[in-house]
Formats: C-alpha cells, structure tokens, sequence
C-alpha cells in the first residue's frame, strides 16, 4: 500500500484485475461516538453534578436536609414546559406561549377541579393541547414565523386567564385530595410529579428514537425540504409539536394547582417560559432544531432549578443573586449549548 | 528578516517560481486518514486536472487551500511564500479564488453583492463604509462579461436558476483571484456537474483564458472534459496522489483505470421493447411559463430520457410528475388512473420515487445518520433498529459506499457517496413502481456512476420505469429507451432509440 501505485497500475496491463478493495476506507468504518455528539448527552448530567457537588459542599446540610425533595419539587413544573418547548425546538420553531398555556391549565382546574372532580384534569390537559395545536395549525397555515405568532398567543392567553380569573386568585374549591399524589408520594426523595415528568420523558425520547412520526420531527427540524422530498407531512409533523408542547404545558397546570391549591396570573407558575427554555437549552436542545434529547432535558431543569438555590446559599443580596444567576446561565449554556459544526449562530 | 529577503528573492526569480506548492499535507478526520501526504506542484499558466474517485480527498485538499479547514501536517507555499491560512479571506488575499462543490452564495443579496463579498479589497465599491451601487455593480458586469454570462449584476441570487448561480459561483472566483494582484489561481471544485453543454462550452473557453493570467486547478469526473481543458492531470485515490500526467500522454481509459484500480467497461445497454402498460403517463401537461403540452409514458423496465437546456422545464415537467410542483393542466395518469390534487405523500404511496438535482438541499437530511436517511420514506409506526442496520449494511455493500459506517451523519460522506445512499432510499422499497432521477449521476465519479447506472438498470430488469434527465447526452444515449428533447417547455423530438437511435447532434440541434 505505500508503494506507489501509479507505477503498478500504469505498467500492469497484464495484471489480474485489481482486487476490488483497494482502499482503505472501504473496511467497515467503526462508527465512533464522536466527541461533540458524545458531549451533548453527558454534558447537561455533568453540569449538574458539578453544580450538586458545589451547592453540597457550600452547604453541607442540602443533601440530607431533603435537599432533593426541594430542588425535584422546584423542577418538576419547569420540566414539563421545557418538554413541551423541547418538542417546539426540535422541528425549528420556538413556542413562547406554552408557559401561559400551561397557567390557563392551572385556570380551568382551579375553577372546575370541584365541581367535576377527576373529568376536570382530563379537561384541563385536553384545553392545553388543543391551544397547543391549534397555535400549530395557524403556524402551518399562515406560515407566521413562530417566534411572533406564539408571542401573539402568549397575549391572547394571558387576557384570557385575566379574564377567566377576574383578575385575581382562584382557589380550588375542592377534590384537592385528587392531586395529593403529585407532592404527597415520592420514591426515593424524588416526587411523584417529577417521576411523571421522567417517565414522559423517557416516552418523549422513544417516540423520536423509535417511530416513524419521531425520525419525521428529527427530518423536519434538520432539513425540512429534504423531509417534504421524503414524503413526510411537514405541516402535520410541526402541528403536532405545537400540540405536544400545549400537552407537555397541561401537566405544568396540574403542578401548580397540586402546588399551590390556586391558580392567579401572577402567583405560582407564571414565570417559568424563561427558566423552561434556559432547561430546555441546558438539556442539550439545539435551538436550530433536528437536536434533542428529552432525558438530558431531565437534567436541564433540574440545573435550572438548582441555581437559584445554589446561589442563595452563598449568602449575597438579590440583586447580586440575579446577577450570579445570569452570568452562570451564561456560562453554562456556552458549556452545553449544541451548535451546529459550522460557525452559523441563530 | 533574512526569511524575508530570500522570499524576496524569490519573486525576483520570476516565472520559476511556482504558483503553489504543496509538501506532505495530511489530514484526518478521526480515524480517517483522508490525506496521506500530498506534494504537487502548480506551475504559472498551468491548467492542472484533479481527479479521483468519490471520497480520494480532492475536496478536502481544496478547503485546505482556500483557508476552510487547516492541515493537519505539512506546509504549503503560495508564490513561494509559505501560507498560513487562518480563514478564506487570507485565501482571497493571496489570489486564491474559489468554486466550491456546494454551492456558498447569499440567497437574498443580489449577483453584484455576492460578487463584491467576496472580493479581498472593497477597492472603489465602498466608501467610509458605504456600499457605492453604481461602481459595485460596473465591477461584477465586468467579471460576468468575462465569464461570457449575461445575467445582470442587480437580480437577486433567490431568483436565479441553479446553473445561473453556478455561473455566478464561477465568476465571483474570477473576481477574487485576479483581484488580488499576485498572479492568481483559480480553484474549481465540480463546476462543470451542474453545467449544461453550452454553458460548459462558454466555462472550458474562460478557463483557457484564466489560464493565460494565472492558473487552474480544476476537479471534474468528466474525464472527456478533463484532457480537452488541462495541461496536466493529477490523480488522487484514498488520499494519496497516485499519478501526475501530462494530458497529452495519457487517454481516458487510462485515467479510468488509475482513478478506480480497474479497466473501464464498455457501457452494455440492452434495448426493450415497449412492453407493459405505463406505471406514469404525463398527457398535454401546461404550466404557464415553463412547460406546455407534455406528453410521455414510462413503462415497466423501460428508461425515459428527457434532455434539453436549462430553460427547457424538464425539470419542472420531473418535479410536477412527483407532485413537487403544480400544473395548470392535462393530465397525470398512475397505473392508468388519473390522479388529482396530487402532492409528494401521494405519489411516494403509489410507488414513486425522485431523487432530485439539489441533492444537499431537497435529498438527504445531513444531519441525521445515512441509516435514518434511509429509512426516511419508510411507511410503518415504528422502526426496528435491528433490520434499519441490516438492510443498510445491505446496501452499502451493494453500491460500495463509502466509508462503511452508516451510523454517521451523512454530510460526512463524500458527495459521491451520498448521492448513492440518497439513490438507495428509493431502491430499497419494494412498493417502488417508477423512479424519477432529475442529474442522478451528478458528483459521481466514473467509477460510482457505473454502480449507479448498473443499479438503474437492475430496477429496470426488475420492472421499474424510469424517468432520466441525465447530464449529457451521452448518458442518455448510453441509458435510455426512448429520448424526448425539450425546448422552451415543449417536446421538439421523441426517439425510440431501438427503431432509430439518434446522434447526439441530433440531439444538440433540436434542444437549440
Ligand atoms: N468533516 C468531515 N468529517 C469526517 N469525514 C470527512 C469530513 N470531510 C470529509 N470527510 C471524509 O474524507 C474523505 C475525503 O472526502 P472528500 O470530500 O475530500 O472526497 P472527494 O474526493 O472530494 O469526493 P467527491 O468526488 O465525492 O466529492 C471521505 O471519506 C469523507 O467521508
Ligand atoms: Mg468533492
């Protein structure tokens, strides 16, 4: 092989046909994990185990003190946002409205969770998917970018709550024993709502890994005329993303309401859009779409939700807390943040 | 500062000194070694051809050239000053003007913006930061004069055809390496695939001229077209240079056989007869403005060539048939039902399959594994990894892609080999009744486009018909049953080639 094979070839006319493998790379080639995509899984874990092993130490009585119910606790609405934004991400759009959707899941559970008891959840998950879809049929009929339609969404959302509430605190009336579960039973620490948000995430991660609706998502977030060439309904599959997300929020509805027995426009659950989508980027999602890992978003929220906490052990003032707070969001999302290879940056 | 005197002296040396240089370049890509150590030499004026199979390493020679991707050993000299290439622009700087295989330009800028970019100066176009319309626009009429184009240097890139841009390409290189005022080398990866024979005629003359500024290092799979431009051909195969001729002392079937490590066959072609009722049947099919009473049926085993221009809407007539793109009337008939409102899920459930021109665009998901792009136009719920790999492996074997690594993405693949995992997708279906291939060996090598011809041909034997809008003429000559030339949308001619085969200045006179 090192001779040259110029001489050989050139002079051996009478030579046995070459043998046909005359090329290195033509030996199966053991597909390595290369070290960027190897990255994108451990790297979300490892930041927060970094981060769990310095708040642990700075604070020595967070692990044994429930540390982990509190921070799992802290996580769990985050979590089922930052899926439901996951889904968004993965086909190349972005949904701003989903955290709002999922306030008015909280809305309509907090004003009919006594009345009708266990059809109240049912009905509050069904309001947020069908929001959520239907903010995907307009995004695939209109074509509106989604960053401007879905800001549009989050509006009409927020009026509606205002309205739906009058503008103030709704309670529960009653049935609250049905969501008990939620923060009242736990395995291991960790409580039944965030082993919900597992459990759909390791389902979320199946259905892009194993089905045909799935690798259709990965297709439409990569290359989406490459999908429509394949025959793949792009307008469908982006639908139902959009629905997946209002899905996803449905179930933050529910932790708030377990949470805090009350749903108001400005209480519990309404400002996780930003932290969901911070979890959502920190799990390894790539906001150019086609990348995403709903188990490593697992521990994006709890990063997300950890860092708060982390930062007020440390003892500053909250103006100096948020500022940490931004900076290490920075930094860690410079960490784990999945690019693309070339130097292109949406 | 001595260094700098002799390089000095160097120029001062004239003619001697060659254009470029390179000593011992490497590269690796992981555990590929894609670059074993290239030496090569381009002399002042010299046109040299670089060829090799799919997957040698002639891109990945250029982008180390032009600033892409840097070397991981060895130097290389620039007029005889060693470069050291931190991006493009230090490329452009030294009069290094580049063609890439993918095409690179900004879709929303106009012809004379995407001229300008590219430029190592602004020179007079801009002024304290402000872009001078009327002098951009002078300067790139006179590099599109140059390269015998006509488009205008104010339409916008987005609305230009594929091959318009390509001419685009082609000039911005021209304006970059001679602006530059060292002598200037020209860098052409592939340019020539997405040419029609006439623009190909006008881009073999520019190169001549370039020729008597600076010099070329062109890459083309044409070999015909190699030894008709070059001075001298190099030929690379599994990352090394494996021959260095000057053109006038080597043929093609010769360069074939260094290229791929085996002799060329000569083409079989068996004619059919027209046999079995038509799988597509395309009757009077209009759009306005580009096609108008398209008539054709493609049958059982049976290969429908359609050449013609750029502006001849073939493939658009392609496109259509696939429910790609619409039409205002006649009629489309699959397995003798006239089909409606048809769109792209439709037609892939009734068994057919394109594989379209803009392969990286509209082919194949780059970022997903070869094995998922495989899997892509699968029906079914859910996928089964286990049989997803076996029959990939399959299939590689059959169309000897390579690397043999399925798993990885597939931008990572060499455009030859991508191109034979994009055809795979469709062959691998057994629901699959007509293949539309719009340039299917468009990036090939001889070599591959051999595999892919005899993969064509087994479908046809296997009862597919195929639609072919081949590159040349020759390979419709070569492929084809039945040869429809297109002209400004219409059909000019139809040639049963068993009852009278035409010649391919038959061919040339109707499409002009
Ligand atoms: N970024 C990359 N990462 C990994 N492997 C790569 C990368 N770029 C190229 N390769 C590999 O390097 C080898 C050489 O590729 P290259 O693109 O240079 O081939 P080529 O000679 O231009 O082929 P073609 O005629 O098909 O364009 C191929 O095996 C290819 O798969
Ligand atoms: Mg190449």
């Amino acid at each position: 092989m090192t001779t040259t094979q110029d001489g050989a070839v050139a002079t051996g006319g009478d030579r046995a046909p070459a043998p046909k493998d005359p090329k290195a790379p033509a030996g199966p080639l053991r597909s390595r994990i290369s070290p960027a995509s190897l990255w994108r899984t451990v790297g979300p874990i490892a930041v927060f185990v970094l981060l769990l092993v310095v708040v642990s130490v700075l604070n020595p009585s967070f692990l044994g003190g429930g540390g982990v119910t509190i921070l799992a606790t802290q996580a769990a609405a985050i979590l089922f946002v930052a899926l439901g934004q996951s889904a968004v991400l993965h086909v190349g759009s972005i949904d701003l409205s989903n955290a709002s959707i999922g306030l008015l899941a909280a809305m309509v559970l907090a004003l009919t969770l006594g009345p009708l008891g266990p059809i109240a959840i049912v009905l509050a998950i069904a309001v947020a998917t069908a929001v959520g879809a239907l903010n995907g049929v307009v995004f695939a009929v209109t074509q509106i970018p989604s960053f401007a339609l879905t800001l549009g969404t989050l509006g009409v959302l927020q009026a509606a709550a205002l309205v739906l509430s009058n503008a103030t605190t709704v309670y529960v009336t009653g049935n609250t024993d049905l969501l008990a579960w939620m923060f009242g039973s736990a395995i291991a620490g960790v409580p039944a709502a965030f082993v919900l948000g597992i459990v759909l995430a390791v389902v979320f991660w199946a259905v892009l890994r194993f089905t045909r609706v799935g690798h259709g998502l990965t297709a439409v977030g990569l290359n989406e005329s490459a999908a429509i060439f394949a025959g793949r309904r792009n307008r469908l599959l982006k639908t139902l993303a959009f629905a997946l997300s209002g899905f996803f929020a449905g179930f933050a509805g529910l932790v708030i309401i377990a949470q805090a027995g009350a749903a108001s426009s400005f209480g519990v659950g309404s400002d996780l859009l930003l932290p969901a989508i911070a979890a959502a980027i920190l799990g390894g999602t790539a906001i150019t779409g086609g990348v995403t890992n709903p188990i490593t978003v697992v521990f994006g929220a709890l990063t997300t939700a950890l860092l708060p906490i982390g930062i007020a052990t440390l003892g500053i003032n909250a103006q100096a807390q948020s500022l940490a707070y931004g900076f290490v969001i920075i930094l860690i999302v410079a960490l784990t943040a999945t690019r693309s290879r070339t130097a292109i940056i949406k | 500062m001595t260094d700098s005197d002799l390089i000095t002296d160097g120029r001062a040396a004239g003619a001697d000194v060659p254009v470029l240089r390179l000593r011992g370049l490497q590269k690796r890509f992981g555990q590929l070694h894609a670059l074993k150590g290239i030496d090569l030499e381009i002399r002042r004026g010299e046109v040299v051809g670089l060829i090799g199979e799919n997957g040698a390493g002639k891109s990945t020679l250029l982008k180390i050239l032009t600033g892409i991707q840097p070397a991981d050993e060895g130097t290389f000299e620039v007029n005889g000053e060693r470069a050291r290439f931190r991006g493009p622009r230090d490329a452009v700087a030294a009069g290094i003007g580049v063609v890439h295989q993918e095409q690179s330009l900004l879709l929303h800028l106009s012809v004379a913006e995407n001229i300008q970019m590219h430029a190592a100066d602004a020179g007079d176009g801009v002024r304290l930061g402000l872009y001078r319309w009327g002098r951009i626009n002078r300067r790139a009429q006179k590099v599109l004069d140059q390269v015998g184009s006509k488009l205008d240097p104010r339409w916008r890139v987005s609305d230009l055809t594929f091959v318009e841009r390509q001419m685009v390409e082609i000039a911005r290189a021209v304006a970059a390496g001679t602006d530059a005022n060292a002598t200037p080398l020209l860098v052409l990866d592939e340019p020539t695939s997405l040419l029609e024979p006439a623009e190909l005629a006008a881009l073999e003359k520019e190169i001549r001229q370039i020729a008597r500024l600076g010099s070329v290092i062109f890459v083309s799979h044409r070999l015909d077209e190699i030894l008709r431009v070059c001075d001298r051909v190099v030929v690379m195969r599994n990352g090394e240079v494996v021959a260095d001729r000057s053109t006038d002392a080597v043929g093609e079937d010769e360069l074939f056989e260094l290229m791929i490590g085996r002799a060329a066959k000569a083409p079989e072609r068996e004619v059919r007869a027209a046999t079995g009722e038509p799988v597509l049947e395309v009757s009077g099919l209009t759009r306005r403005g580009a096609f108008h009473d398209v008539s054709f049926a493609a049958r059982p085993g049976r290969v429908v060539a359609l050449v013609g221009t750029s502006g001849s809407g073939r493939e658009a007539v392609c496109r259509a048939a696939f429910g790609a793109e619409g039409y205002d009337s006649g009629e489309l008939k699959v397995a003798g039902r006239r089909v409606e409102s048809w769109t792209i899920p439709k037609a892939i459930a009734a068994g057919l399959g394109y594989v379209p021109s803009e392969r990286r665009v509209e082919g194949m998901v780059g970022g997903m594994s070869a094995i998922d792009n495989l899997s892509l136009t699968r029906s079914g719920a859910l996928i089964a990894p286990g049989k997803q790999k076996q029959q990939a492996s399959e299939w590689f074997e059959r169309l000897d892609v390579r690397p043999r690594g399925p798993k990885l993405e597939l931008e990572r693949f060499s455009g030859g080999n991508q191109q034979k995992v994009v055809l795979a997708k469709w062959l691998k279906d057994q629901g699959l009744k007509a293949l539309l291939l719009d340039h299917p060996l468009r990036g090939l090598d001889p070599g591959a486009g051999d595999t892919v011809k005899r993969e064509i041909r087994t479908a046809c034997a296997a009862g597919i018909a195929v639609v072919l809008l081949p590159d040349t003429l020759e390979e419709a000559l070569e492929m084809a049953d039945e040869i429809l030339v297109l002209r400004d949308g219409g059909i000019t001619a139809v040639y049963d080639v068993a009852v009278d085969a035409p010649t391919t200045l038959d061919l040339l006179e109707k499409q002009l």
